[in-house]
């Protein structure tokens, strides 16, 4: 990286090249500093210049405090609600505010700094189009209206997502170097737009072929078809498409002038894919486990001897249909930490920033295990448990997210970054965020 | 009064270890940086739990600080002004008084606020929008589930005589004979004042001046009069959404089940409204809702043998309507 660099000294902040000159050599050109700190700081820089030399990886440490985050959530959500939603916004920049600040790397904590305004103007875009679509679709009952409604927000939601994901990346920084995102929106029309006819299509084919060839003896052979295409979309399709996904994302993502860059290969990601489907099976047999245990309770001829069963024997068939969609949803969750898991330690571990590689150790099942039970826990709580449950899940995710760079103070800002007033940044205007 | 920080200058990601110095005429100072500043040039941002407090200048040179209590205790003596925010955050009374103002909120909100709301919707809502609604509504229907109605004339006849008088000859109240042997006995009204009765539900009634088909008619002008259908599309949308906000994060049956819970409240609070309408209705009318009671024996009876006996009960409350049991046992008293 060159310090130097033109733009660099142009850069509008001020004394940016006095300050340069003070970060490289770390001795103060004025000022009253006695003799023993600038021998300290000279100390320390001997020490960082040690600490260069190897890359090893280390840990990001996630620090947030359950009390302290319960309070916090507890004042967003009744502020929201008293606020008819608007607050909404302010929440969500001090609940990121709080998790960012919580994450440490090599003793330094990560920033959140987006303007809750931005939220804000997302989120009455999306309410306006869901309102738009329901008045016209539920209350009015116009259908080409509500159909132009669902086709502007298709023709939009490419450009939605891909502004969210600047905005989100665009938010973050650490050691005020903030995160930069920019991926073109041609490449995200063309992306989500070849994965609609890919992922659509052969159905279209198929059912036209079954109309088309009117005969029972071929719809078998369709109904075959169809049946293979969707394994092959399982098992190929869908994993190539999501790296594709993450390519874009994080092949444009940028910390400073430091670029990130993804690269695996498609047959890793098919594996992970495949690990997930066997979780899955397994998941189908917990279900099936848990609703047999829980119907040869429930139906067993003693328990229909208790007083009150005996008195209201539907009280059982309530509590079989309460228990098994419990089930359900566990399992669900159990799923959801499961893949989150195996995906999460799949992208850290293809992703480097220059050299400086992260690496990813998350334990799928404690993942699934994590989130199977703070379901438990906030049906239990009625939801008031649920700044534990949170930092529980986000905990294990950071705690065993690693990153190996030799050096942490080599990172440079963007020159294009504009620095202005209060470190807020001159964003664009449709720099918004629709919480993808 | 001086406290310790990290200085990161905002162009290259080395830390600075710096002490910053809160001079008594309102000036921020950083020695080491040249940086003298007064304090209302800088953003000291609101403290956030025990996070690192983060103070910031113009130039994009920022400053954290671990000494939160230090610092609060520093702004406190210059006065310098601080959001009330993290007082609310601070404190666990107030956390337990926020949850409190939340759960109060919540109720009125899904109760008085959506009623106020949806009063005022279907206020302002031209009749024009409504009728052109509600004859999209029936044209699709038509296309879809229902059929033409095969009743007599004379029945037919004898119906729009009841109408008439239960709805006291206003134009505005239409009424369309249908059949649909996939909904069953049934009847309903659109927001316009066109109500549809189903073949099904006339068939089920045996008495012979068809008072029982009165009373439903009766029921279903209730639902006309009161903008049911407006209201509750408002309703349910103001309550999906704030159980959504609360909810999201968990997973979609989360979401689901309580909104479905809240909404079927909101339907069976409408059908007793309109109950009530068509007992008040039929009592002017100096007509008894007895009939109406054994058109309801009936339908029970009739459903029964479509399901079979082996039908899982479906408990009032998470039915759209309430108790048939009930329904028919108000309708003998009157």
């Amino acid at each position: 990286m060159d310090f130097m660099d033109p733009e660099l000294k142009n850069s509008p902040s001020f004394s940016s090249e006095q300050l340069q000159k003070e970060s490289l050599s770390a001795i103060p050109l004025k000022g009253e500093m006695s003799e023993d700190k600038i021998v300290e700081l000279k100390s320390n820089n001997e020490k960082q210049e040690n600490n260069q030399r190897t890359s090893s990886y280390e840990t990001f440490e996630f620090r947030a405090n359950p009390k302290e985050y319960f309070k916090i959530w507890i004042v967003n959500v009744a502020l929201t609600i008293l606020t008819l939603g608007i607050y909404s916004a302010w929440a969500k920049v001090r609940t990121n505010r709080y998790l960012y600040a919580s994450t440490y790397l090599h003793g330094s904590n990560f920033e959140y700094n987006a303007d809750p305004k931005r939220i804000l103007i997302g989120r009455l875009i999306v309410v306006g189009l869901y309102g738009g679509f329901y008045i016209t679709s539920d209350i009015l009952g116009l259908q080409t209206l509500s159909l132009i409604i669902i086709g502007i927000f298709l023709i939009i939601l490419p450009w939605l997502i891909r502004q969210a994901i600047r905005f989100r990346l665009k938010s973050a920084s650490y050691r005020n170097i903030r995160f930069r995102y920019f991926g073109e929106l041609k490449s995200f029309y063309k992306f989500f737009i070849l994965s609609a006819i890919i992922l659509v299509a052969p159905y279209f084919v198929l059912i036209w072929a079954v109309i088309y060839f009117d005969n029972d003896t071929m719809a078998m052979t369709y109904g075959l078809l169809i049946v293979i295409y969707m394994i092959l979309a399982f098992f190929v399709i869908y994993p190539i498409i999501y790296k594709k996904y993450q390519e874009l994302i994080i092949n444009n993502s940028f910390f400073g002038i430091d670029k990130f860059e993804f690269n695996a290969s498609n047959k890793s990601i098919m594996w992970i894919f495949f690990k997930v489907f066997l979780w899955f099976i397994v998941a189908f047999f917990l279900i099936g486990i848990g609703v047999s245990v829980i119907k040869f309770f429930a139906f067993l001829p003693s328990s229909h001897s208790i007083p009150i069963l005996r008195d209201y024997p539907y009280l059982i068939k309530y509590f079989f249909m309460g228990m098994t969609t419990l089930i359900y949803i566990m399992i669900l969750g159990f799923m959801k930490g499961i893949s989150d898991g195996y995906i999460s330690n799949f992208v850290r571990n293809h992703t480097t920033l220059e050299e400086a590689k992260l690496k990813g150790t998350i334990k799928p099942a404690k993942l699934g295990w994590i989130s199977f039970t703070n379901i438990l826990l906030l049906l239990l709580s009625l939801g008031l448990l649920y700044p534990w449950t949170k930092i529980r899940y986000l905990k294990h995710k950071i705690e065993n997210t690693h990153f190996a760079c030799d050096n942490y103070d080599k990172f440079v800002a963007d020159a294009t970054d504009d620095v202005t007033t209060y470190g807020e940044e001159a964003m664009d205007f449709f720099d918004i965020d629709i919480g993808v | 009064m001086i406290i310790d920080a990290k200085l990161y200058d905002g162009v290259s990601s080395k830390e600075h270890n710096v002490q910053i110095e809160f001079t008594k005429d309102g000036y921020i100072k950083i020695a080491d940086f040249n940086i003298y500043e007064p304090i209302s040039n800088v953003k000291i941002a609101t403290r956030l739990g025990n996070t690192p407090r983060l103070i910031e200048f113009k130039n994009g040179i920022r400053c954290k600080s671990e000494q939160n209590d230090k610092i609060d205790e520093i702004l406190k003596s210059i006065g310098y002004k601080q959001p009330i925010i993290h007082k609310l955050e601070r404190s666990w009374k107030l956390a337990i008084i926020s949850f409190i103002a939340m759960f109060a909120a919540i109720v009125f909100f899904l109760t008085v606020g959506a009623d106020y709301t949806a009063n005022f919707i279907a206020s302002i809502t031209p009749r024009g929008t409504l009728d052109y609604a509600s004859k999209n509504a029936l044209a699709q229907l038509d296309k879809s589930v229902l059929h033409k109605s095969n009743l007599t004339k004379e029945k037919q006849e004898k119906i729009k005589k009841l109408f008439k008088e239960i709805t006291n000859n206003n134009p505005r109240y239409k009424l369309h004979f249908r059949s649909a042997p996939s909904i069953g006995p049934n009847a309903f009204a659109l927001p316009s004042g066109d109500i549809v009765i189903l073949d099904e539900l006339v068939l089920l009634d045996k008495d012979k001046e068809l008072r029982g088909v009165e009373g439903v008619l009766a029921h279903e002008m209730g639902h006309v009069v009161y903008r049911h259908t407006l209201k509750g599309a408002v309703k349910s949308a103001i309550a999906s959404a704030i159980i959504g906000y609360i909810t999201s994060d968990i997973t979609f049956l989360a979401t689901t089940i309580p909104t479905v819970l809240v909404t079927t409240g909101y339907s069976r609070e409408f059908e007793t409204q309109a109950d009530d309408f068509a007992i008040k209705r039929m009592k002017q009318l100096h007509k008894s809702t007895k009939p109406l009671a054994n058109l309801f024996i009936e339908m029970e009876k009739s459903i029964a043998k479509r399901d079979g006996n082996d039908t899982i009960k479906i408990p009032s409350w998470i039915s759209t309507h309430p108790s048939t049991k009930d329904r028919i046992k108000k309708f003998n008293q009157n």
